[in-house]
């Protein structure tokens, strides 16, 4: 393996989209949340992600 | 708590990706010294988050949860003053000559600096230590598990120890701490939103503090004092007006200098990690970058705890749940978990706890299998053999501890008193060796017969100490002479009492016995050993520049929540 940082970013990458799915399939909340934190975690996970991926290819270039 | 069947996919994928990493590295480890070692080829990112992440199991993230709601802010002293002025000292003082020595465990270092005895001693213990915090921390989160969502403790024992156990043996010491990076940023990604949210819903920092501050006038013997769980030292004056029992004197020496610095300045738990950097630069640097986000975990680990106070002052129910006369404190992060996060989220919760715990447990293996191969089975069984020899030797070595582990956690299931016994023990028994490696390095008068003797008699003293002393009903076998105001006072006088007789006994016996010749000594003691200098390279490089600025960041800190 040569860089690190392609499978954290993937892996955060398909984190995000299952979140985003859990979004648009759950309806039921938490207690004191609701279904939305999954939104907005997957948003930020998905992010992370590319980043991650994007990083590693620009130090392959 | 219910999970749904995306939780379940999210942990599956988690599971296939750490085994995957191990099986990508596998094609890299060519050599007993790569599987054992890394042969110093990772990069600095990689192993400063490594030397966190190993750090952060699963007992240190519900421990830290369960002591932010006990203990409030008093908690962040374990960040704040327990760890990075050792994380400091090691980058600065330290690394050079772990790293200069080419030793490749710190045991190896003690042989190359003072003897065998004293290697042996240190290899020993730490052996037998490693076995039986893995073996705790692995029943403790079946325990858990078991609570929270029913499932069988033998399961995810045998789940979490094959995984752990299948991407070491692939891969060796690199497999792990590849792991621990995606670890890292699981247990942070995953527990910071319920962070967020808890304290958010608490009415923000100051809906905290003010509820906090309620709860503790109303519910504590601290009605003089009700802001106590928001500071960090502004009631460390007297151990009879902060919940922790702690004065600031025990507090400062007995945590900040000898704990914290015997933990991260020598425990190869954790310094393997900075020893697998590819340069002494960045071995040097590893534990200082790592210092940052240390200082912060407080935000994702020890929020959360006070937040569940106030949410309990808020009558919300299902967070600090009674547990006979007190709360069961070590619940707080799954009911959180269970309270907050809805389907999906809590997949990635759960799968953060298995995070955590896995990047404990290999941290454990992999520090073991090279203690045992090199320190034990080199120096005692079979000396130079070839390196495959010691490469098998290695791959059996890891598969015996994660076995020795399982062990380990039935046995500490069959009682809690052998567990907290143990973790009573645990707390010191490292103590003393912070003054052997100070003065091993800084003092080029030490001799192997001064260390080994002052290691004996560190152990000696904590013992006697325990013996005679109380608190909370606990120790004192031989008569308490004096009781102290908790367990925790007592494990930091413990540790001061361990680290005085090792200096002291360290100093006479190194008087009157023979030093080693200087030319022994080379890259092994301070002015012997050619330190590194840095005038080339950018400010961001410099490792005492950083910690200065780590260093100046971390009182700041403290003044800030004083």
């Amino acid at each position: 393996m040569d860089d690190l940082r392609i499978p954290i970013g993937s892996f955060f990458v398909i984190l995000g989209v299952m979140l985003l799915i859990a979004f648009f399939t759950i309806t039921t909340g938490p207690p004191l949340s609701s279904p939305s934190v999954n939104l907005w975690c997957g948003l930020a996970m998905l992010i992370f992600g590319i980043v991650m991926l994007l990083l590693a290819r620009r130090g392959k270039a | 708590m219910k999970p749904g069947v995306i939780d379940y996919i999210i942990l599956a994928t988690y599971f296939l990706y750490v085994l995957g990493i191990g099986w990508l590295v596998k094609r890299r480890v060519k050599t007993g010294a790569e599987f054992l070692t890394s042969g110093h080829s990772i990069p600095v990112w990689v192993t400063s988050l490594a030397f966190i992440a190993t750090n952060l199991g699963a007992q240190e993230v519900i421990g830290m949860v369960a002591s932010g709601a006990k203990y409030g802010m008093l908690t962040c002293n374990f960040y704040w003053l327990g760890a990075i002025p050792g994380m400091i000292i090691l980058g600065v003082f330290m690394m050079p000559f772990y790293y200069g020595s080419r030793a490749r465990s710190a045991p190896e270092y003690l042989k190359l600096r003072f003897d065998e005895k004293t290697r042996g001693f240190n290899a020993i213990t730490f052996a037998v230590m490693t076995i039986f915090s893995s073996g705790i921390s692995m029943y403790a989160l079946g325990l858990l598990f078991h609570v929270v969502l029913g499932w069988a403790l033998t399961n995810s024992i045998l789940l979490s120890a094959a995984i752990v156990l299948v991407y070491t043996y692939l891969g060796g010491l690199t497999s792990a701490i590849y792991n621990e990076v995606l670890q890292f940023f699981l247990i942070v990604l995953g527990f910071a939103p319920l962070s967020i949210m808890a304290v958010w819903k608490a009415g923000g920092w100051s809906g905290v503090t003010a509820r906090t501050t309620a709860w503790m006038g109303a519910h504590s013997q601290f009605a003089q004092n009700p802001d106590v769980m928001t500071h960090t030292w502004k009631y460390m004056g007297h151990a009879s007006s902060n919940m922790m029992g702690v004065e600031w004197f025990g507090m400062l020496f007995g945590l900040g200098w000898v704990l914290g610095c015997s933990y991260w300045c020598c425990n190869f738990l954790v310094v393997q990690r900075a020893m697998a950097a590819d340069s002494m630069a960045s071995s040097r640097l590893t534990p200082l970058i790592a210092a940052f986000p240390k200082m912060l975990m407080p935000v994702v680990v020890i929020a959360p705890g006070l937040a569940a106070i106030a949410l309990h002052q808020m009558n919300i129910p299902g967070i600090l749940v009674p547990k006979g006369d007190t709360y069961d404190y070590n619940l707080i992060l799954t009911n959180l978990m269970a309270q907050f996060y809805p389907s999906g989220l809590l997949g990635v919760g759960l799968t953060a706890l298995f995070a955590s715990f896995m990047s404990g447990m290999a941290g454990n293996v992999t520090a073991f299998n090279t203690v045992f191969t090199y320190d034990i089975y080199q120096s005692y069984i079979k000396k130079n053999a070839s390196d495959a020899h010691y490469f098998k030797v290695g791959r059996i070595t890891t598969v015996a501890g994660v076995l020795l582990s399982i062990g380990a956690a039935y046995w500490a299931a069959q009682s809690n008193n052998i567990m907290d016994f143990l973790q009573l023990v645990f707390g010191f028994v490292n103590a003393p060796l912070f003054a052997t490696f100070l003065l091993g390095m800084f003092w080029r008068r030490t001799t192997g017969h001064g260390a080994f003797a002052g290691l004996l008699a560190g152990e000696a003293a904590a013992t006697l100490t325990l013996g005679f002393s109380a608190a909370e009903g606990a120790g004192g076998w031989f008569g308490a002479i004096h009781t102290f105001p908790s367990a925790m006072a007592q494990n930091f006088w413990i540790a001061i009492l361990s680290f005085m007789s090792c200096l002291v006994f360290t100093v006479l016996v190194s008087l009157v016995t023979k030093p080693k010749p200087v030319s022994e000594l080379e890259n092994l003691v301070y002015g012997y050993t050619k330190m590194p200098v840095e005038h080339n390279v950018p400010w961001y490089k410099r490792p005492i520049l950083l910690a200065v600025i780590v260093g100046t960041a971390c009182i700041l800190f403290n003044l800030w929540f004083w």
